[in-house]
Formats: C-alpha cells, sequence, structure tokens
C-alpha cells in the first residue's frame, strides 16, 4: 500500500458515522462517495490530505491503537470495553450520548448474596463493575438483544446501553444501577498525535469550534 | 471462550498436532532476519562501546523483589514468575533489564564516580505490549548513573537518537522525538494536596489527553485556584517548543520545581535541536509514561506510519535506593526485533547475503586446500566444505555461488597445485 502522508480517520458506519459527517463538513471533510451505497472501505474525501476508513463500531480504537488510523471516532463504551491501552481522547464529541447501566426485571434486589449471572456484551466492563464492588458473577457473553436474557432465565440481570430506555420497559425491565454516562470521543493514536501534531491538532482545534455553541 | 473451543486451541497447539505452534506473542528469526538482527546488535553495542559504556549481562532470572523493588509497581503484572526448586522462593522472568542493571551499579560496583553501563538480551512479558505486540523483545540499552545533572540525560537522549537513526535506515529520516518532565505533574499534585486517589484519577486522564473528563474530575473536587485551571491546562501543553513558552505563562504559580522542570526540557530540546537539526522536536508536559518509575525528564522517539515508539528513556533517581545507594540515574531502552521491523519496511534493498564459496574436498584429503580454506575464512570469507551425497559423491553446496578450483600443472601431492576462485 502506498503511504498516505496525511490524516486517516476511522469512522463506524451506523449511527455515529451519521452523526460525525455534520461535524467534519465545516472543515471541508466530506466524503467523495455515498457511504451507504459504497462497497470500498477506504473514502476519500474532498480534503485531498484527509482519508475515512469505514469500520466495525467496536473496531474503532483497535484501527486507530495499531496505527492503522490516526484518530478516529469511538463510544465511550467501546472504550471501556477495550482499555483504551495507547490511546488519546482528546475531545468529547457529545453526540450519540447515552447511559451505561445495570438493568434487570422491576424490584430486583441486587444486593442479595446469590451469585449474580449477568449477560453483556460489555464483558471487560461488567466484569470490573461487579468486581470494584465485591461481587462474583457469572459472565454470559450476547451479541444483541441482551434484553432478553432475563426474560427467559438466562441471565438475572445485563449491562447495557440505554438510551430512552423503552426496549427496557417494553420488556417490564428497569434500569438498576448507572455505571457511566456514555458520549462519543474522537480517538488519536499516540505516536500520531505526536508526529502528525500540527495537522492533527488543527484538525482537533476547527472540530472544537465547530461543537462551540 | 467456551471450553469447547479451548479444548481445539490446546490441541491445535500441542505436538499431537504436528502443527509445533508457538505461544502467542512468542516468534523466532530465521536466518536472514537473525543476520541482520546480529549485525544491528553488534553496531548498537559498538556505538555504545564508542560513548563509553560498559556492558554488563544481568541473569535471565532473580529473585521476584530485586526485580520489582526499584520498579514502581509497573513491571508487577508484566514479570513471569516460577518457583525456585532449589531455595523454594519466587522467582521471576526479567521483564525489563534496567532495574537489573540499576542493582549492579548501586550494589555489585559500588562505584562513587560516573558508571555508564550498556546491555542487550531478551526480555519476557507477561502480556504484549498491547496492539499485537512481541512477549519477546530484544532489548538493549543504556544507563549513566551517578550525575544528576541535564546533561546526563542530554548525553542518553543523543546516544538513543543516534541508535535508532543508524537502525531506523530511512525511515528514521523523519524521526520525532517527544520530551517530557514527570516532576511537573508530580510536583502539581503535592502542591495542590491532592489525595492519592484524585492523584491516580487525574493521571489516568491525563495520560488519555481526555480534557473533557479532566474537567469533569476537576469540577467534582474542591481544589483552589490557580492549580484547578493548571491542572485543566496541562494537557493541552503538548506541541512544538514554543509550548514551553505557553507553559511558562500557564503554570508561572506552580513553584520554583515546576519552573526548573520547563527548563530542563528546554535546555534538552535546544540542545538536541541544535545537534539534530533535522528530527522533529515535540514537546508533552502532560506525558506521563513511566511516571510512578521516573523521576525527572522523559523521551521517547518515533517515526510516522509506526504507532508505537521506538525507543525511550528518562531519568529516574530513586531505583538504586532499595539496593542501599539512591544514584541518579537516566538511561534508554529499545527494542531490536522493532527497530529491525521498522528499517526493513523502510529500506529498500536489504545487506545482501555474503557470497559462499564451495570446497569440493573433505577436510584432510588435500593440504594446500586446507590452507587455502583456512586463510579464506580468517579473512572473513564463508567457505562450505563438501559432504558426500548418498552416492557417495560430493555435490556443490546450493548456497554456493563460487568455489575453489585446482589449476596448476603437476599431478603431484605438492607445489605445483593452487587452489582459486572460480564461479561454480
Amino acid at each position: 500500500m502506498a503511504t498516505f502522508e496525511g490524516i486517516t480517520i476511522a469512522l463506524s458506519k451506523g449511527r455515529i458515522l451519521k452523526d460525525t459527517l455534520p461535524l467534519l463538513a465545516p472543515l471541508g471533510i466530506e466524503p467523495t462517495e455515498n457511504l451507504d451505497t459504497t462497497r470500498k472501505l477506504i473514502i476519500p474525501t474532498t480534503r485531498a490530505d484527509v482519508r475515512l476508513l469505514a469500520v466495525r463500531a467496536t473496531d474503532a480504537p483497535t484501527y486507530v491503537q495499531h496505527g492503522a488510523a490516526d484518530i478516529g471516532v469511538a463510544g465511550k463504551d467501546v472504550l471501556m470495553e477495550h482499555g483504551g491501552e495507547g490511546l488519546y481522547e482528546p475531545l468529547d464529541l457529545g453526540i450519540a450520548k447515552c447511559q451505561l447501566v445495570v438493568a434487570g426485571p422491576k424490584d430486583f434486589d441486587l444486593s442479595g448474596r446469590q451469585r449474580l449471572k449477568v449477560a453483556t456484551k460489555y464483558v471487560n466492563v461488567a466484569r470490573r463493575h461487579f468486581a470494584a464492588e465485591g461481587r462474583h458473577v457469572d459472565l454470559i457473553k450476547l451479541y444483541g438483544s441482551m434484553e432478553l436474557a432475563p426474560l427467559v432465565d438466562l441471565a438475572d440481570v445485563i449491562v447495557d446501553l440505554v438510551d430512552t430506555g423503552n426496549t427496557l420497559r417494553a420488556n417490564d425491565l428497569e434500569p438498576l444501577v448507572h455505571i457511566a454516562d456514555i458520549s462519543t470521543r474522537l480517538i488519536a493514536n499516540r505516536a500520531a498525535l505526536k508526529t502528525k501534531h500540527t495537522a492533527i491538532t488543527a484538525l482537533i482545534n476547527d472540530l472544537k469550534e465547530v461543537l462551540a455553541p | 471462550m467456551s471450553s469447547n473451543e479451548s479444548n481445539k486451541t490446546e490441541q491445535l497447539t500441542t505436538s499431537a498436532s504436528g502443527l509445533w505452534l508457538l505461544p502467542d506473542g512468542v516468534e523466532e528469526s530465521l536466518p536472514s532476519e537473525a543476520a541482520a538482527l546480529e549485525k544491528m546488535r553488534r553496531s548498537s553495542l559498538d556505538r555504545f562501546r564508542s560513548w563509553g559504556f560498559e556492558q554488563v549481562d544481568p541473569p535471565l532470572v532473580e529473585f521476584i523483589e530485586s526485580l520489582l523493588i526499584s520498579s514502581g509497581g509497573d513491571l508487577d503484572l508484566q514479570t513471569v514468575r516460577v518457583t525456585d526448586q532449589m531455595s523454594g522462593r519466587m522467582l521471576g522472568v526479567r521483564a525489563d533489564m534496567t532495574p537489573q542493571v540499576a542493582r549492579i551499579d548501586a550494589h555489585r560496583l559500588n562505584r562513587d564516580e560516573v558508571t555508564r553501563l550498556c546491555y542487550v538480551g531478551s526480555v519476557l512479558h507477561a502480556r504484549p505490549d498491547c496492539f499485537g505486540g512481541t512477549r519477546v523483545p530484544l532489548q538493549i540499552g543504556a544507563e549513566l548513573f551517578g550525575h544528576g545533572d541535564i546533561a546526563a540525560d542530554l548525553e542518553v537522549a543523543s546516544l538513543m537518537i543516534e541508535t535508532v537513526l543508524a537502525a531506523g535506515g530511512k525511515g528514521a529520516e523523519k524521526l520525532h522525538i517527544d520530551l517530557g518532565h514527570v516532576s511537573i505533574y508530580r510536583e502539581m499534585a503535592e502542591a495542590a494536596e491532592l489525595s492519592a486517589d484524585q492523584e491516580d484519577a487525574l493521571f489516568e486522564a491525563l495520560q488519555r489527553k481526555a480534557v473533557n473528563d479532566i474537567a469533569g474530575l476537576l469540577a467534582g473536587w474542591n481544589i483552589e485556584e490557580p492549580w484547578r485551571s493548571m491542572f485543566a491546562e496541562l494537557a493541552n501543553l503538548s506541541g512544538g517548543m514554543d509550548v514551553l513558552k505557553t507553559a511558562r505563562g500557564v503554570l508561572a504559580d506552580a513553584g520554583d520545581k515546576v519552573k526548573a522542570a520547563i527548563d530542563s526540557v528546554e535546555c534538552i530540546a535546544t540542545a538536541l535541536r541544535n545537534q539534530y537539526p533535522n528530527i522533529g522536536l515535540h514537546v508533552d508536559l502532560a506525558e506521563l509514561r513511566g511516571y510512578r518509575f521516573h523521576t525527572g525528564v522523559v523521551f521517547a522517539a518515533f517515526v510516522p506510519g509506526t504507532g508505537q515508539e521506538l525507543a525511550r528513556g528518562g531519568r529516574y533517581d530513586c531505583a538504586g535506593a532499595a539496593f542501599g545507594r539512591a544514584r541518579p540515574a537516566t538511561g534508554f531502552t529499545a527494542d531490536l526485533k522493532l527497530l529491525l521491523k521498522v528499517s526493513a519496511a523502510t529500506i529498500e534493498s536489504q545487506p545482501e547475503a555474503q557470497e559462499r564459496i564451495w570446497a569440493p574436498l573433505a577436510a584432510g584429503v588435500d593440504a594446500a586446500l586446507d590452507s587455502r580454506v583456512r586463510a579464506l575464512r580468517d579473512s572473513g570469507r564463508v567457505v562450505v566444505r563438501a559432504l558426500s551425497g548418498p552416492d557417495g559423491k560430493c555435490q556443490p553446496d546450493a548456497n554456493c555461488t563460487r568455489q575453489l578450483q585446482r589449476t596448476g600443472d603437476g599431478e603431484g601431492h605438492s607445489t605445483g597445485f593452487s587452489w582459486e576462485l572460480a564461479a561454480l
């Protein structure tokens, strides 16, 4: 692969992409292809010194950590689960805000002495959360439809993102414990921020101005 | 991972499968890579020697206490332990040679004068240093003990730059050096009377340069001005040399020690810029890698596109204290395998393999040939002796491009013959 001297940004398709592109547009960064239809994974932009990588949400920190992308956009939930070693988070984009919670059936007694079964896709976060409380839990890794697990006795509670809480309510569940406030962060590779400092800092500062009301 | 899956992995990695896989993060060097690695190892050690650094060779394993005591806890989870069958005590396989060398200086050599030591050897990390990295780096490094002045840091940083420049080939032309100073945050945390928990939490957020999180933390704490705004600004203090000027303004009220730290960074940055005008200099006053181990100036080498640092080092004045003598100390380390990877990725032509010469007879058959072979080998040439094949005949070695040929007129055993180089 020919070396690209500009800035490579890792973006995940879906909600984050939809919310991030309007922030990048005032900087003159717009994809030259329709992201919904293109099959290309490396997408040039209207700025020759910036290109986009279309990645899966949970992979964004990995691409940035390895230096395959200089900066990226990732949810705090993904960063917490990933560990974020060697990554900078210089900017909170304040988009896709939600909460990471422990949720379970209404009136579930979390203080009970029994060993909890916890279903989640955030196994590291869940392990850390319950370990900090001194609780032993059995973790069950799921990839989607977390809310189903307590309903069919696969698990006692779940650890998941809650936005409106509609899915929880529709299934007679409720948030029990707040773990963290989640928003979307701009992340940067440690080495890239040092070796391409001027370009990346300029981009971050421009983004800050777009975000400032 | 389900038990089914782990059984499968187990089967794949045992001898029964016939695949002979290596453990994760463990790799080996085949001839061409091993030759390049050895060349780099020798030239680096020769450079260290020419700068006056004496080589030491610390042991692969030590009692765990002496490996960990001076590392500030950073090495604890990285160190693989085994029980010593002789003493029943716990042994650690070294994860970093620096504390070993500090022990040698403080305890074994016990000199009062400035001591320069260097070393090379394999270390073992319990887990890869993040991203699919190696668990068995070939660590090389140099440490300077007994001098607390910035001049010592400058000497070590210069040696680090020369080592990376020589090893990194073309890619190193774009070398960037990152400079920082851990005392700035440490002094500020102390002066602002942060609790240990607060210091850790803020440290963690600073490591991520998470400006918004830092603001959030500070908002929840009862910290007085001017400390609050100084902590808030700290994460932004990175960039070119002009950052130092900004820092002097922003951190003006942080006290003499912080001012002295900024002075040291400026001093070393200026000296490096004069010595190496072509490298990129980056100042980052919130860079806190190795915070618990280091006590002063810290520096690291980066090249664009690598995603991680090629070498790093800095001052650590307290390491010797655990061994009875707190000596001023500064040094750097690098992973030769990583350096080689970067140079291989950027140098178009690898140094060509050395020519091999085939000697068509086994040793002891022809005295003239034997002495010619010896002379060639002594002069550094590669000579491969013939080995007979299954049919009793000698086939030339496949990797040889030249051979020794008998020339001359006589048919006897002596004078008329000579063995000359010819194409094969």
